[in-house]
């Protein structure tokens, strides 16, 4: 493998002489054997879990396993709720939750980055520079004196409790006021001249031309809410509040290993969502977690 | 309108005003979930916390608890295993995954591995945990089935101290491994393809052009990549919650967990806030080490 690495000397070799291609087919080679076989490992567990999911219980311990589907026992995603784990509240809860912050946190970035973008007040950089700064600061050391809030306001196995710390995000504003800085200053001094208010501008103007960062926002804050167990483990403590990592963490443990069918058909099912909207939203994801360093 | 209200609604008092009310709402919650906690923590931390039956200051007390106290050793110990051991290996493998990616293919099969490597990252990490913890079973676990097939004996995964640090980590990469791919790959697309023209022209093969050109234009995105590593790894605790509970003994219990035990399951507030802060100063000087190096290398080109 000498002469080259990038596409531009790939387009080189077509015209150099022979033995250069051939080691550059076998480098190709490498790589490709290489990426398959950490995909195959990226994947296994994921594959064993739907396959596990329908499967008779009794197969499920057969070694060698089996990759693929050996039956398919489609009443094994009936079965999580009939357990005594509620999964139908689970999920409502979960999805409430999620939405509720989720929309709280579209209304309050898009307002707040809009107003350090492109609106002139005093102490305009100080302040986001300190809402910038917390973002250094870390869940484990607010989370105690949140509790004791909560608490003391009555919040306590209530959704309230994850919803309301939940709806600002100095990460969002960031994100938003970012976009608002790129949109063009005359077209919202022409809107000005037509004589619409700051709040028609934001309205009318800034907030339909958003879209595409309103929608990274969201998927980034619905996945992370969506997967949460940190502050529901701490908060919601009965079933009708609980959301669905707890419940599947604790249907794990009330069948014990006993059932794994039941509880990789109620796995996949949580995946679900997650997948769905990565298979749709997949590129804004992937841009949005390259630009900004946010780790799911 | 009469002069007097045209001076106090004129375009820039209304402006500023907005901007006020438009941030209004980020900044009452900023005060509430952060500032504030912020500040009582650092009271609670020097207080003998109780909500039942009443708290008092005792000044250092907590800090020089956590002195003397054993478990702290073992956990942050644990943290600091876990944290450099999972950073290397999300580092390395992403790397590599990153340099076989940006080779000459065809961008279908590009964006398809991209895909597969990256989905990990969205999946709850209690789900991933739950799934793991049937693969990691000793007698009937798939990944002992496979280490039977190549001669190794099974492997007590989960229920003996040190494989089961092993089996986080193991998770751990298979989990995030793929962000740091994500990172790397865009941080090789940004070096200008002139840099590889010329290296080449100087015949310089793809070893030193990996150790001379690629490594270093790379430096600041992997010196990102350890640090936004390390902070996350140094607060794990939803897989370990899952998996192993802490166990067996304290053998994979990290700091936040140990938290999480002496604030909400023994309500030792105090002391909980106290260790808290010990947390907070370490991710605090990582930060900043990291703002003042990226604000440094930001100039590079």
């Amino acid at each position: 493998m000498t002469t080259h690495s990038r596409g531009i000397a790939g387009f080189q070799t077509l015209t150099e002489r022979r033995p250069p291609r051939r080691r550059v087919k076998t480098g190709d080679l490498v790589t490709l054997f290489m990426l398959t076989f950490a995909a195959i490992l990226v994947l296994m567990p994921l594959l064993w879990m739907f396959s596990t999911s329908l499967r008779p219980t009794a197969d499920s311990y057969k070694l060698p396993p089996a990759w693929l589907p050996t039956q398919f026992r489609v009443e094994n995603y009936l079965k999580p709720f009939e357990s005594s784990v509620p999964f139908i509240q689970l999920f409502v809860n979960s999805l409430r939750i999620t939405l509720a912050v989720t929309l709280g946190q579209l209304v309050t970035c898009s307002l707040a980055g809009y107003a350090f973008a492109r609106l002139r007040f005093p102490g305009n950089n100080t302040l986001f520079l300190i809402l910038l700064a917390s973002l250094m600061v870390p869940n484990q050391v607010t989370i105690i004196p949140i509790y004791l809030s909560m608490v003391s306001w009555g919040f306590m196995n209530n959704p309230l409790a994850i919803i309301l710390p939940g709806i600002i995000s100095a990460f969002g504003v960031f994100l938003m006021r970012q976009f608002f800085k790129t949109l063009p200053q005359e077209l919202l001094d022409a809107a000005r001249v037509d004589g619409a208010g700051q709040l028609r501008v934001f309205l009318q103007i800034a907030v339909p031309l958003s879209g595409a960062s309103l929608a990274t926002l969201a998927i980034i804050t619905f996945n992370s809410v969506w997967n949460s167990y940190f502050l529901p483990l701490i908060f919601l403590k009965s079933w009708d509040n609980m959301t669905l990592p707890q419940g599947i963490a604790l249907l794990t443990g009330y069948m014990g290993s006993g059932n794994p069918s039941v509880v990789m058909a109620a796995v996949t099912m949580a995946i679900l969502p997650v997948l769905i909207v990565f298979i749709i939203a997949q590129r804004w994801i992937i841009e949005a977690l390259t630009r900004t360093g946010i780790k799911g | 309108m009469n002069s007097t209200r045209q001076s106090l609604l004129s375009p820039k008092w209304g402006e500023a005003l907005t901007g006020y009310l438009f941030i209004l709402p980020t900044f009452i919650g900023f005060v509430l979930f952060i500032l504030y906690p912020i500040v009582e923590s650092i009271r609670i931390s020097f207080m003998d916390y109780s909500i039942l039956r009443g708290s008092e200051y005792i000044g250092l007390e907590n800090y020089v608890e956590i002195l003397s106290d054993r478990r702290i050793r073992t956990v942050y110990g644990n943290t600091v295993i876990f944290t450099l051991f999972a950073v290397f290996f999300n580092a390395a493998v992403g790397l590599l995954l990153a340099v076989a990616l940006n080779r000459r293919m065809s961008t279908f099969i590009r964006n398809l591995y991209r895909s597969i490597f990256f989905f990990p990252l969205l999946v709850a990490h209690t789900y991933i945990a739950v799934i793991w913890r049937f693969l990691y079973q000793k007698d009937t676990g798939v990944i002992n089935y496979y280490l039977g097939q190549i001669g190794i004996a099974p492997v007590p995964w989960l229920s003996q101290a040190g494989w089961s640090m092993a089996a986080i980590i193991i998770l751990d990469v298979w989990k995030n491994t793929g962000f740091a791919m994500l990172v790397f790959l865009a941080g090789l697309q940004n070096i200008p393809a002139e840099f590889y023209e010329s290296a080449q022209l100087d015949g310089a093969n793809e070893r030193q052009i990996f150790f001379r050109i690629t490594l270093p234009l790379l430096s600041p995105t992997i010196f990102f990549i350890l640090v936004i590593f390390m902070i996350g790894a140094l607060q794990v605790f939803d897989t370990i919650m899952v998996l192993t509970e802490g166990g067996p003994g304290d053998s994979t219990r990290t700091v936040v967990m140990y938290i999480f035990e002496k604030a909400f399951q023994r309500f030792d507030m105090g002391y909980a806030a106290a260790i808290s802060m010990t947390l907070f100063a370490i991710i605090l000087v990582l930060t900043l080490i990291q703002f003042r190096i990226s604000r440094r290398w930001v100039h590079y080109e």
